[in-house]
């Protein structure tokens, strides 16, 4: 039964909508469900994300005389400074790494057909928030790696012709990477990219609620109607499971393996050797490495970055292009998706070899 | 020759003017944050620097100095003539570094090669190292850019 207040709260605010909408929601369950708990993962990681970071920012200073030093004394003096900031840099990975499991099994499944086009485009572009969020996340510690990193993060653009060399300019603040270029990523870190994600993710759980699961597409076919189970309590109580489990794996590596700070970066130091950006950056990064100087009369760099702009464009499409899902044209989109896995694989094997 | 009938409505009339002033409107406010984002470029035209800090140095051997906001890089070659580079690489833009046993510039990023006179040789950096103009003025070491486009061969 309601209480008074409840009564009188939703008088004015109508919660009970959503309220009856979630208690009739279902997960539909088959032998693809594990796929559904990857979301809510991510949702996981993003609250933690979003904590610890607005933890971090008590201390943090954005500068180039500052930066380094700041997130030394979180490591050293801050009271359990340095578990807030390696979860923040282990949870980052976790939820990247989720984005990429999460967006795989709808490619595979091909969950984004009609009429979830959109759930699939406000995902890629969600996924393009998370990957900028790890990008200038990186520089903030201003050390040697997180620097080099972002001369080559930045500098990739200039390749394109018109706009390129003003979207290096753009976040950079300038020429060349400078003290101004950390007070701008910092920016872009905890200002401009949470607006767009949260716009974002509320526009990709709208749609998701909107349409309800999608369904694998050998389930659909199928005459007998599909076991179905409560989204409350039942689903979300898995999901808690999952969630436990989770943070056990993640408050462990973040307890036993913290992420190392090296000294601050030296704005005309040479690029130390071995250096690498983060694990889901590493494919583009081989990539990068061995695209020769010269490809007939264009740049090696310029083809490669016209070919990253090319597949984000057809990726971004790809619901509208995988049209027909059981015919021929779709089982070939799907060994696409299998070589672009293997691809990625391959490519960040090598890189760290 | 007098058109019996006006080719647009009062309201596609109203609607262009309207529609025009929120144009110039929007404009208006899109200049000057595209004007504030972009912060004054600051490579320089020319860097004086004091000779004596560069005279001990020995043959095949680098300085840094400050470029801009970049690392600049004197070299010393083994007949004592002065070579001036812009110390970032060419494929994309990290700081290169001399290693001077063999002769060559390196970049750690994408390990990319650059033969002692900033010619590129290896791995993916598209051109040459940048050059500079050295010249030395009684006490004073002048670096000036090179003209508008680089010399392409040496």
């Amino acid at each position: 039964m309601k209480t008074g207040i409840q009564s009188w709260l939703d008088e004015r605010f109508g919660l009970s909508n959503i309220t009856k909408f979630l208690k009739e929601k279902t997960v539909p369950q088959h032998k693809h469900s594990i796929w559904y708990y990857t979301g809510s993962a991510i949702l996981l990681f993003f609250t933690i994300q979003v904590i610890t970071g607005f933890m971090l920012v008590f201390y943090y200073k954005p500068t180039l005389e500052g930066a380094n030093a700041s997130v030394a004394r979180i490591m050293t003096e801050v009271p359990l400074g340095w578990i807030i900031r390696s979860v923040h840099s282990w949870a980052a990975s976790f939820l990247i790494a989720f984005v990429f499991i999460h967006l795989l099994s709808t490619w595979l499944t091909k969950s984004y057909r009609k009429p979830r086009e959109l759930t699939w485009m406000s995902g890629v572009f969600l996924l393009a928030a998370s990957l900028a969020f790890g990008f200038t996340g990186y520089l903030l510690p201003w050390d040697d790696l997180s620097l080099s990193a972002t001369k080559v993060g930045t500098d990739l653009p200039r390749s394109i012709p018109l706009v390129g060399a003003w979207v290096t300019k753009l976040l950079r603040g300038g020429e060349d990477v400078t003290g101004d270029t950390l007070t701008r990523f910092f920016g872009f870190h905890v200002s401009i990219l949470p607006v767009f994600i949260f716009i974002l993710l509320g526009v990709h759980i709208y749609l998701i609620q909107k349409h309800g699961m999608g369904l694998p597409l050998v389930a659909e076919g199928k005459k007998e109607k599909m076991r179905e189970i409560p989204f409350w309590p039942n689903f979300v109580f898995r999901e808690m499971v999952v969630w436990l489990l989770l943070l056990g794996i993640l408050f462990s590596l973040a307890i036993f393996f913290p992420p190392s700070l090296d000294k601050a970066a030296d704005l005309m130091a040479a690029a130390p050797e071995g250096i690498k950006p983060e694990w889901y950056f590493l494919f583009l990064f081989q990539t990068l490495k061995i695209f020769p100087a010269k490809i007939l009369f264009l740049n090696g760099d310029t083809l490669a970055v016209f070919l990253m702009l090319l597949a984000g464009i057809l990726f971004f499409f790809l619901p509208v292009m995988d049209n027909k899902p059981t015919e021929k044209k779709g089982r070939i989109i799907t060994i696409i998706a299998l070589v672009v896995i293997a691809y990625a694989v391959v490519m960040t094997v090598w890189s760290l070899l | 020759m007098k058109l019996k009938h006006s080719l647009f409505s009062r309201r596609q009339f109203l609607n262009g003017l309207l529609g025009g002033w929120l144009a110039a409107l929007l404009a208006s406010f899109l200049y000057p944050v595209i004007k504030f984002v972009f912060p004054p470029t600051r490579e320089p035209d020319q860097v004086i620097l004091p000779f004596a800090d560069f005279r001990q140095m020995g043959p095949n051997s680098v300085k840094t100095f400050l470029w801009g906001a970049k690392p600049g890089i004197l070299k010393k070659k083994d007949d004592g003539s002065l070579l001036a580079f812009v110390g970032v690489c060419t494929h994309l833009d990290c700081n290169v570094s001399y290693l001077a046993d063999q002769r060559k510039f390196f970049c750690a990023c994408h390990d990319g090669w650059y033969d002692e006179n900033g010619q590129n040789i290896g791995g993916p950096p598209p051109k040459p190292l940048r050059r500079l103009v050295v010249s030395i003025e009684e006490e004073d070491l002048i670096i000036k850019r090179e003209g508008e486009e680089r010399v392409e061969d040496l």
